[in-house]
């Protein structure tokens, strides 16, 4: 085994090193496929999976959750605290804090795909990191403010314009329930 | 000279050393340059994802085990959603199984493109690394574009796929597909012949089939020793049994058959992408399950072929909605605890190379 070289003869040995060479060589005028970070960027696509935020409306920018609970359920990693007691008058829920920890975060999109209202993305946004394990914990208004220009497709209008087809509970409550974040939000 | 004394040592290998392709500490027995015996130390990487497994939802375990053998993700998404389809018999539409099917192959091609590389890297070949990389990369933008991550793709579900393939898709990955069957030439070229790669690998390493066979080394390892044994054809899942590929088999189980072997698959793995683009049928990507469903109470082993080996995922439930026990197994434990057996009497820079071209990744081994 280790006479590999003699076997093979000495001129196959320079022949092959040298059609390794010329691989090479074909790279020589090639432009290179990386990018200078932080000055140029790639674009991300747009299914991208990096910071999560909460959607706004997109008329009147008050925010789209119901504090239905559904993402802090999905979570398989509980990033997500969401604290909304009901009104006891009204019976209603108000947002009283919505936090997500991106210490915590995997970054999975299952709360997205849990949420019935496009409240909250998987926005396309990265570089958040800090040195600070505090400043991970954003709450409503920071994960509001992020999300603020950020598309999205609203499912929820569909629903509102054709209520009467195939009404579901969680369907029939949406309209209801509106009103409630922008109260949540204020507070 | 006669009366020099010589005494063998031990040598600590890890569990820092870049070869080790993660956290492994090796306990060599050395006498002089050679290994006599090797006695691996694992557990550095464990994360316990068995037992957070069994306090998550079916649907949350499959993003949690995207960490398990994360080069090969979207076999760890697959085994998982198999697992579960097979308990609370799911039928998955034609679809999502073309869809998953793709992924799968294109993530051992992404695989195999990272063994190229960093196997020539370990064995001193730093220009295949960065060949491989870029290859790779253009598979991860695919990956990208249809589930979001680079990485940890969370895409396979319980039931299908969490989205459809993007538009533009399939000519995007044709064309990936065209420039890696291009660019092989080229791999082949740098290191096929090349007199320095052939004396590193070539006779190195020699796994006899029965060794392989009784250590249960399965995947690329155990075919490079000349055992055709492929768990897509010989215990087929998903619509393997449709597609036409070749399970490629050399018979000399040295580094360079390993090497080589790789190199095959990747072919047959375009071969078998090109099929299912062409056969991608219409319909749904996901059947309907609710993200909390009940499997009835039972247990089953799912298992799969992903990059390295025979990757199994046994699942025991209880009849909630969480599973009551997961136990994984992964192709490197077994490729590590081989290595004792058949990996001695060489000189420690060869045993690099037979570590790498055992292609061990330690978070599986750990898990
Ligand atoms: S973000 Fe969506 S799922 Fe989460 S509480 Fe708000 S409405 Fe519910
Ligand atoms: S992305 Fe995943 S881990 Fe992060 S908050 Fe959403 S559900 Fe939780």
């Amino acid at each position: 085994m280790q006479g590999g070289i003699g076997n093979m003869g000495i001129f196959k040995d320079i022949k092959a090193l040298f059609s390794g060479m010329r691989i090479t060589s074909k790279h020589l005028g090639r432009h290179a496929i990386t990018l200078q970070y932080p000055e140029e960027k790639w674009e991300m696509p747009e299914r991208s999976r990096g910071v999560v935020v909460l959607l706004s409306d997109k008329e009147d920018g008050s925010l789209n959750c119901t504090s239905c609970m559904l993402c802090m359920r999905a979570c398989p990693t509980a990033a997500i605290v969401i604290d909304s007691p009901r009104d006891p008058e009204t019976k209603k829920r108000n947002l009283k804090k919505f936090e997500i920890d991106f210490g915590l975060c995997c970054f999975c999109g299952l709360c997205e795909e849990a949420c019935n209202f496009s409240a909250i993305k998987l926005a396309t946004k990265y570089e958040f990191s800090s040195a600070d394990k505090d400043s991970f914990l954003w709450d409503v208004n920071k994960l509001q403010e992020v999300g603020r220009d950020v598309d999205y497709i609203d499912t929820r209008k569909k629903k509102k314009v054709a209520p009467k087809k195939e009404t579901t509970p969680a369907e029939t409550k949406s309209p209801e329930k509106k009103p409630v974040d922008q109260k949540g939000e204020n507070s | 000279m006669s009366d020099l004394r010589t005494e063998e040592y031990y040598l600590n290998m890890g569990p820092h050393h870049p070869s080790t392709h993660g956290v492994c500490r090796m306990v060599l027995k050395m006498d002089g340059e050679k290994v006599k015996e090797i006695e691996p130390h694992i557990g550095y990487l464990h994360r316990s994802i068995e037992k957070i497994c069994e306090n998550r939802t079916y649907a949350q375990c499959i993003p949690i085990l995207d960490r398990f053998e994360y080069v090969t993700a979207m076999s760890c998404n697959y085994v998982f959603a198999l697992a579960a389809e097979r308990l609370a018999s799911i039928e998955v539409p034609e679809r999502a199984e073309h869809i998953r099917v793709i992924m799968l192959e294109l993530n051992r091609i992404a695989s195999h493109l990272l063994f190229y590389g960093v196997t020539a890297m370990d064995i001193g070949a730093l220009t295949p690394f960065l060949y491989g990389l870029r290859e790779r990369e253009s598979i991860l933008d695919l990956f990208e574009m249809t589930c979001g991550q680079r990485l940890t793709y969370n895409y396979i579900r319980v039931g299908g796929v969490s989205r459809d393939l993007p538009n533009g898709f399939i000519p995007k990955c044709h064309e990936a597909l065209n420039t890696i069957e291009k660019k092989l030439a080229d791999y082949e070229g740098l290191l096929n012949e090349n007199p320095i790669w052939l004396v590193r690998t070539v006779g190195i390493g020699v796994l006899p089939a029965k060794v392989a066979l009784d250590y249960g080394v399965s995947g690329p390892c155990l075919r490079a020793s000349g055992v055709q044994y492929d768990l897509r054809r010989n215990d087929p899942y998903s619509i393997y049994d449709r597609f036409e590929f070749d399970i490629p088999v050399r018979h000399n189980g040295d580094c360079y058959d390993r090497y080589l072997l790789r190199l095959d698959e990747i072919r047959q793995s375009i071969h078998i992408v090109r099929q299912a683009l062409d056969a991608l049928p219409e319909g749904d990507f996901k059947a309907k399950v609710s993200p909390n469903f009940k499997p009835p109470a039972g247990e089953v082993y799912a298992r799969i072929e992903n990059s390295r080996g025979e990757l199994g995922v046994h699942v025991i439930s209880d009849g909630t909605k969480k599973p009551l026990r997961v136990k994984t197994r992964g192709a490197s434990y077994n490729h590590i605890a081989v290595l004792p057996a058949f990996a001695t009497d060489v000189l420690l820079a060869d045993l690099v190379a037979i570590f790498a071209t055992m292609d061990v990744i330690m978070p599986e081994v750990d898990r």
